[in-house]
């Protein structure tokens, strides 16, 4: 979901903190009701249901694993087949080339190798990370989101944006304080 | 008639009133308070350990394979033993991290780092052995298919070969899945530790982690992923390291009940390992609320189950034995127990069937001491087991005149002995500056992180338990 | 002088010789502990490098691979191909036989040995000491330089001092040489002789024929040789008799060639003869017997006076005979071989042992007289070279005149009797009564120390010879190669005394040999060098009657069996008398029934070790034996006790030849030295008393377990049972099932058992190769394995290695008993690769290294190897052997020039380095010299059968390995797989191995219960 931030206006998002995951999932919900969509909420553990009410697609992810597994899976397969049957065949204890039983292990174990990669490097690419620099990380109070807090920032990004509406809803859902967030690009 | 239940109320995972804050003093001040003084006594000790083992493996690859108790026909002695039995300590961490997760039980939350950091470290001591039991060292890499100016590949129908691949996967998937659930809490570390290092350190490794929900949801998926793939995984481990011996010719060795009889084990020794080390840790750490007594109790039940399961497959193997009718399978497994060898045979014994039969008794399973105890007896005999297997039928195969009795020699010893100063030079840095307990999964299992327990006004409300209708049979 | 003194002088003088500094290194130190040096103690320097190895890792090790130095051709000599090899003819001097052989030259330096088809005491086969010749030339240990008085001394210096000193014809001077039939050296004798008439010739050898001489002359009335022909008898009766092994009888290859003939089973219709064996240890000349007794080596001529009564009774001659009466006379053996005889006059054959007594030996010489057996199944021979007296009488005689101050010179020609001489005699102090002593001999031995004159001896491949096989065939001694430390034959150096001008073995040898063929001489001589014989010759028979006082005389020299403990001392069976203690080949060669390597032991039966308070039972895990004291006329020594199942009680056999003070780095200090046993007047058989000492003593056995457990692996049965059920060896027979899943593979079209993938198929146009070993022909005599580690550059790796279980030989000889431990049966098994075609050890190396080649052989890549060890796990037949250390560089850089051990080597076969695995190979290289060869003639892959034969079956006596092209239906071997008694080992494992077994006869005596 990459989002632009070379947005004119040098204001990222209004964050706002929730006591705790109930009234985060209560607020995410009437947010996205309420027809918001670059908005995101941050807590130190994924609260169950968030996902419904913040109305996510589903990930990506599966596919990439799985493209990953069957590359794993044939190039094994084409590898051993190349080794031991086209480049150089050897005689060995009188078995025929095409020993394929014996091949299996290798190929599972290469398929689950490169899997492994995908989901990996899949999970890191989908969430546009790593990225050390965030406009979140200006604020003081959002270190909590590791710990013990529960934010919701609705981002400048927005089309239905406006400062005071986002401010008056976010209070409304009883967010315990909100605090606007420079872009600081 | 009618059969009413009582009910027994499931026990809290967490112990104590601990809320998300406190639970992240809990784990994370032990990495942001000063180093301990025993730390360092510890660490130095293991280093020690750690040295003899660089300098036993510096002889052997001066001097040569000889240098240990090797000999015709016992081609195979304490290096591969000490393979299969690292490896098999491996085990319990990914089946704790993975499959336990698979079956959605979240006691596991508490011990998964921990045992999964036990598996990488375990899994590089047992790595380090194929690597130079060989004779010659230098060109160990010729088993990796890596084109070459002889055009020569290594060969696909050695079970060897097989281990080398499957070694080296588990060994990079479970690094993987370890650092993904280390990602949230490095970043936890990172906005509380206060030094300029600390930040620059741990926000790298934390790659900027914020916990989005947008990230989470991917992340739970890729979790899942990489739990699903690594179940097979680590059934496919062990069944491929038994494939060593199960494919080959040898009586005793040649056994088509070796791949679940080794997962078994493994599984075993490794569940026995994590509970030697979470004794300690808890101990020492103050860790007692989020690794309980019912964890404990948890574990030990499976020790007794996997137990059973190992002893099942050694009586299996007698009956085979017997009931296959080969003279040669019939006469190794009755060396086993009567000959040369005997006093590995019933250490093997007494140590992996017996001891764990104390945990039939709840009193048992629920006692710290004898726990500890029985874990290492048990790892004990683990090793005891790969030795009868790997050594007493090498000794006495086929042709009698070429029966031999293998001895090690104080080079075999300080590998082996050496092998823990690797083991836990990396156990303790981890300890030092890593979380131990995977933070957010626990605070994920907290009843205060269950949006339901929360009433209209945004009040937290201990679930309450309801008893379940009676239900009538007729 | 003190020998101390001398023995330092030495060193330094040996030292100077060193032409590099590794000499340095090596200099205190011996083979065996070469071996142990690469052992795991961590010396204080070596543990330096262990740290910096540590740091470096494989980067270092990797640099340690074995570099060679090669050599430049500058001038090429004609007709010779580089890479090619040659053979010549020539001879090994063995006391007074020479056995005709052929060396085989790879650039002009003689690598291996093989039998000379063309000799009648070798028809092409060889024997231990034969394949063992080529090691003891190249061996880095011989002596260098001639040595005046312990500093090394010209040639010219002692050519000076003979010429001054032998210018005086009245010398008293004192020939001591070994037997020795060379004609050159009894012309020049008999020159020596009549040019100094006080001139004295003595021969002696620690064993020697002499008893048998001796019996010949109590017998016959006149001092004969007699020569076996066991093809010829269908009843042999050996008396202690071992005569199928070198170190019991100078003609073991020929003996064992002909019994083999004389028992070949092919069909049902075949006969075979039977041998009785009556023997005090274990030999395994005895475990080949259909019927063995086991009797006190003293009793033995007591049981031959018995069945000399027995025979009395029917047939004259045995006069002598009829009034005995003794503890055998109603023994059942008397009676049943007695009738055995009988009913075979003239076809019948009665051996005695070389250690035995002379009356023994004139009891049977009697015994075959009255058989009618002389001419038949023995032949008498009249000695041209004898001495006409013992050994012992010379020796003593000797001494006596040195003691008495009558000898004034003494020239050793070859002999060491400072070492070997009888104890009593005080040789040694003797010798030094003497103003000169020259002695030549290969090293600087024992006797060397006391000698104002050391030359260095030629090795018989250095130097020209003659001599007579031991039918008396005249054959010529062809050097093969220069004298590599300027040695002398013994027929130059006694030239040289004689007549004081130096003169060549070549022309000394032409000299003698042109009397021979006064007319067509140079014809004849080149024949005669091309062949290495003159066919023609040989002793002719000589026709006996029975001496006159023959009843005298045997009356007279009855001797009562030892009471209580008995001792007998024999020839080890690898190092003989200590003259081959320098081979590391033959001291690693394990003994043919203990298995024992670099050791000697005092053997003893179960019963007498049990009688001692010795554990008979020997665990697996055990090393260490107990040590025991025995005392015999005063003299004590402190040997390792051994329980040899099948030994006689109250009898321990002790072997000689260990325990070398200088013998070089090899044999210097191994085993211990029983020689101090030894009296002029009990030299094979005495009585001691024996104690347990307590110490324990670390023996190299290479085989700890030695029964069968009911296992088939070796399959055999009597003649009567074969000719009933003739595939009594099929698994089948064997099991009582068919082998699993043979039904299966039938079904499919196939003969072999089912597999679960289509087999590999082999090309057309490549032969097959394949083995087969007859159990019925081998005895266990371990040629074999000394003729591969010759061939394919197989390393020494001395004793601390081989107790640790690693011997490196490639074909070895498991030996089996059988039935009642006090007096079981024993089964010999060559095993090398069987070279199966579903080997598993090749599907489990993960690099590749070893695979199946087109013609059959399973072969190792050594440069691929990377030394996994689990080909050698998963070989059934546990024939792998791993370079657990870099074995062959210790092996080849041993000494202060490691060049000259190193031109032992053969250049056609790879030098394996540390951490690879090897095996048999089938000789590969023979098989594709020979492949190539047919090809540039014929086009054709598949060379002819018969023109391609391994190392191993080359050398056999027995004839027991055959070799050859399975593709070939009438090649030898594929006849002699479709044999019924055909079988392979561990069948049901379907390997399906190329080398397979021919099941074991024996021809029991139904009339004898045992």
């Amino acid at each position: 979901m990459k989002r632009d931030y070379t947005d004119n206006n040098s204001i990222y998002g209004i964050l706002a903190e929730f006591r705790n995951p109930a009234e985060l999932l209560k607020a995410a919900t009437e947010v996205s009701n309420s027809g918001y969509r670059e908005f995101d909420t941050y807590s130190p553990f994924p609260v169950h249901g968030m996902d419904k009410a913040m109305k996510l697609k589903k990930s990506k992810l599966g596919w990439i694993v799985f493209a990953h597994g069957l590359t794993g899976f044939l190039g094994g397969l084409a590898l051993i087949y190349f080794v031991m049957v086209v480049d150089y065949p050897l005689n060995i204890s009188g078995k025929t080339f095409y020993n394929v039983p014996a091949w299996i292990p290798v190929i599972f174990e290469i398929t689950i190798l490169l899997s492994a990669f995908g989901a990996f490097f899949g999970l890191f690419w989908l969430c546009d990370l790593p990225r050390f620099n965030h406009p979140l990380f200006n604020s003081e109070r959002f270190q909590k989101a590791t710990n013990d807090g529960f934010f919701l920032c609705i981002e400048a990004a927005d089309s239905q944006f406006e400062e005071e509406k986002v401010n008056q809803l976010l209070k409304g859902l009883g967010a315990v304080n909100t605090e606007q967030i420079d872009s600081g690009l | 008639m009618s059969k009413t239940y009582e009910y027994v109320p499931k026990p809290a995972l967490v112990k104590g009133d601990h809320d998300f804050s406190s639970l992240t003093s809990l784990i994370t001040d032990i990495n942001l308070r000063p180093t301990p003084k025993a730390w360092y006594v510890a660490f130095g000790i293991a280093n020690v350990l750690l040295l003899i083992m660089l300098v036993a493996v510096g002889y052997l690859i001066w001097q040569g394979t000889g240098i240990w108790g090797l000999m015709q026909p016992v081609g195979w002695g304490w290096a591969i033993i000490n393979f299969v039995w690292w490896v098999g300590i491996g085990h319990a961490g990914t089946l704790i991290s993975a499959i336990l997760f698979l079956f959605r039980q979240d006691w596991r939350t508490a011990i998964n780092r921990f045992a999964e950091a036990m598996t990488i470290f375990a899994v590089m001591c047992a790595g380090l052995f194929p690597a130079i039991h060989v004779g010659r060292i230098w060109v160990a890499y010729w088993m990796f298919p890596i084109p070459n100016q002889m055009g020569l590949w290594p060969n696909f129908n050695s079970p060897l070969l097989w281990d080398v691949f499957a070694v080296t996967t588990y060994f990079t998937v479970s690094a993987l899945f370890w650092y993904v659930g280390l990602v949230p809490d490095l970043a936890t570390i990172r906005d509380r530790i206060k030094s300029r290092m600390g930040k620059v350190v741990y926000g790298t490794f934390a790659l900027g982690w914020r916990g989005s929900n947008r990230h989470w949801w991917t992340y739970e998926k890729c979790y899942m992923i990489l739990a699903g793939l690594a179940t097979p995984l680590v059934l496919s481990v062990h069944s491929i390291v038994s494939f060593d011996f199960a494919v080959s010719v040898i009586p005793g060795w040649h056994t088509t009940i070796f791949p679940p009889y080794f997962v078994a084990g493994a599984v075993f020794s490794g569940f026995a390992m994590v509970l030697t080390l979470m004794i300690i840790c808890r101990k020492i750490y103050k860790l007692e609320d989020v690794m309980t007594l019912d964890h404990i109790e948890k574990m030990n039940i499976i020790l007794l189950v996997t137990g059973m399961m190992v002893g099942f497959a050694y009586g299996m193997e007698k009956f085979i034995a017997w009931y296959g009718g080969v003279e040669y399978e019939k006469a190794i497994f009755m060396y086993r127990a009567s000959g040369p060898y005997a006093w590995a045979y019933w250490i093997m014994i007494s140590c992996n069937v017996l001891a764990p039969q104390f945990y039939w008794v709840k009193k048992f399973r629920r006692h710290i001491g004898l726990t500890f105890v029985i874990s290492i007896i048990i790892n004990i005999g683990m090793w005891f087991e790969r030795f009868v297997i790997v050594v007493s039928s090498l000794s006495q195969d086929y042709l009698p005149s070429s029966w031999g009795y293998y001895t090690p020699t104080i080079w075999d010893v300080m590998t082996y002995v050496g092998t823990f100063g690797l083991f836990f030079t990396f156990f303790l840095l981890f300890l030092r500056f890593l979380p131990m307990v995977a933070v957010a999964e626990l605070k994920g299992v907290l009843p205060q992180a269950n949006p339901h327990n929360y009433d209209k006004k945004g009040n937290y409300v201990p679930p309450k338990s309801e008893p379940p209708k009676p239900q009538y049979e007729s | 002088m003190s020998e101390e003194v001398k023995q330092n002088s030495y060193w330094k003088s040996l030292k100077e010789l060193s032409r590099n500094e590794e000499y340095e290194k090596f200099l205190h130190r011996e083979f065996p502990e070469n071996a142990s040096e690469m052992t795991d103690q961590v010396s204080r320097r070596s543990f330096l490098r262990v740290m910096g190895a540590s740091i470096a890792l494989a980067g270092f090790a990797a640099c340690r691979r074995p570099a060679q130095k090669i050599l430049p051709y500058s001038a090429m000599p004609e007709n010779m191909v580089l890479g090619e090899p040659q053979f010549y003819a020539t001879g090994m001097p063995f006391q007074d036989t020479v056995t005709g052989l052929l060396a085989e030259n790879n650039e002009g330096r003689p690598t291996k040995i093989e039998g000379n088809e063309l000799h009648p005491s070798s028809s092409g086969r060889t024997n231990i000491y034969h394949q063992a010749a080529i090691l003891g030339l190249y061996d880095p240990d011989r002596s260098r330089a001639i040595h005046h008085n312990g500093e090394r001394a010209s040639r010219e210096e002692f050519i000076d001092f003979v010429r001054e000193h032998f210018s005086d014809g009245n010398r008293r001077i004192a020939f001591v040489s070994g037997e020795n039939s060379s004609p050159t050296l009894s012309r020049l004798r008999n020159q020596a002789e009549s040019a100094y008439p006080n001139a004295q010739w003595v021969n002696w050898e620690a064993f020697g024929e002499e008893n048998s001489l001796e019996g010949a002359r109590m017998a016959y009335g006149q001092r004969l040789r007699t020569v076996p022909h066991f093809d010829r008898a269908s009843v042999i009766l050996s008396l202690d008799d071992d005569f199928m092994n070198p170190w019991a009888h100078k003609n073991s290859v020929i003996n064992a060639k002909e019994l083999n003939e004389g028992r070949q089973v092919r069909s049902v219709e075949d006969r075979m003869s039977r041998l009785y064996m009556v023997e005090s240890n274990f030999s395994n000349t005895g475990s080949m017997a259909d019927h063995r007794l086991r009797l006190k080596a003293s009793e033995i001529e007591t049981f031959a006076r018995a069945l000399a009564e027995r025979l009395s009774r029917s047939i004259s001659g045995l006069n002598a005979f009829s009034s005995v009466n003794n503890r055998f006379t109603d023994h059942d053996w008397v009676e049943t071989v007695a009738a055995d005889l009988l009913s075979h006059r003239s076809e019948s054959l009665v051996t005695a042992g070389t250690f035995q007594g002379a009356e023994l030996h004139a009891i049977v010489a009697a015994i075959n007289l009255a058989l009618g057996n002389i001419g038949q199944t023995l032949t008498l021979h009249e000695l041209p070279h004898d001495s006409g007296r013992t050994s012992v009488e010379g020796l003593r005689f000797l001494t006596e005149s040195l003691q008495a101050g009558e000898i004034d010179t003494v020239i050793l020609l070859g002999t060491n009797p400072v070492f070997n001489a009888p104890s009593d005699l005080g040789f040694p102090s003797a010798l030094e009564q003497a103003g000169t002593v020259i002695h030549l001999s290969d090293y600087i031995d024992e006797t060397s120390r006391l000698a104002t004159w050391h030359i260095p001896h030629a090795h018989f491949l250095e130097a020209w010879g003659d001599g007579l096989g031991f039918g008396g065939h005249r054959s010529v001694i062809q050097p093969q190669i220069a004298p590599l430390h300027d040695g002398w034959s013994d027929i130059e150096l006694l030239h040289l005394i004689v007549d004081r001008e130096w003169s060549d073995g070549y022309d000394l040898v032409r000299e003698t040999w042109q009397s021979f063929y006064p007319g067509n001489f140079e014809q004849q001589w080149r024949r005669i060098l091309h062949d290495g014989i003159d066919p023609e010759s040989g002793f002719e028979p000589v026709s006996v009657s029975l001496n006159g006082n023959f009843s005298s005389e045997i009356q007279s020299g009855g001797t009562d069996p030892v009471q209580g403990i008995e001792i007998t001392i024999r020839p080890h069976s690898t190092i003989f008398d200590g003259r081959f203690a320098n081979n590391g080949w033959l001291m690693e060669l394990p003994d043919p029934m203990t298995k024992i390597t670099w050791d000697n032991v005092a053997l003893m039966s179960p019963a007498t070790a049990r009688d001692l308070g010795i554990s008979v039972e020997r665990g697996l895990s055990e090393r260490d034996t107990p040590v025991i004291r025995i005392e015999a006329d005063g003299e004590t020594i402190e040997i390792a006790a051994w329980v040899q199942p099948g030994h006689a009680d109250n009898s321990i056999s002790l072997t000689a030849g260990f325990g070398r003070r200088n013998a070089g780095r090899v044999g210097n200090g191994v085993g211990v030295d029983v020689y101090p046993l030894r009296t002029t007047d009990s030299m094979y058989i005495q009585s001691a008393s024996v104690t347990v000492t307590g110490q324990s003593y670390e023996i190299a056995c290479v085989q700890d377990h030695h029964s069968l457990e009911g296992r088939a692996l070796i399959r055999k049965a009597t003649l009567e049972e074969y000719r009933e059920n003739p595939d009594f060896a099929s698994f089948e027979n064997v099991h009582g099932y068919p082998i699993p899943g043979l039904k299966e593979g039938i079904a499919e079209g196939g003969d072999r058992p089912i597999s679960l993938f289509s087999p590999q198929q082999f090309p057309e146009h490549e032969p097959q190769w394949g083995m087969a070993i007859d159990l019925n022909s081998c005895f266990g005599c371990g040629v074999c394995t000394i003729a591969c580690q010759a061939e394919n550059n197989i390393p020494v790796i001395g004793k601390r290695e081989v107790t640790r279980r690693r011997i490196m030989h490639w074909i070895r000889t498991d030996r089996y008993y059988e039935g009642d431990a006090d007096n079981p049966k024993a089964l010999h098994q060559p095993v090398p690769c069987m070279h199966c075609d579903m080997a598993p050890c090749e599907q489990v190396c993960p690099v590749a290294a070893t695979t199946q080649s087109e013609d059959g052989i399973n072969q190792m890549t050594y440069n691929r190897c990377i030394g996994t060890r689990y080909c050698s796990n998963n070989c059934p037949f546990k024939v792998r052997r791993f370079n657990f250390f870099n074995y062959t560089k210790e092996y080849l850089t041993t000494g202060d020039d490691p060049e000259i051990i190193q031109m032992a080597m053969n250049p056609d076969v790879t030098i394996r380095f540390r951490g690879v695995m090897e095996k048999c190979t089938y000789c590969v290289q023979r098989l594709h010299r020979a492949k190539l060869a047919t090809r540039r003639e014929t086009g054709s892959k598949k060379p002819a059968d018969g023109t391609v034969e391994t190392a191993c079956q080359q050398a056999c006596p027995a004839n027991a390995i055959s070799f050859g092209d399975l593709t070939d239906p009438e090649s030898h071997v594929t006849r002699l797989k479709r044999n019924e008694r055909n079988y392979v080992m561990l069948e049901e494992l379907n390997v399906r191995p190329r080398t397979s077994y021919l099941a074991r006869l024996n021809n029991p005596n139904p009339e004898l219960t045992q």
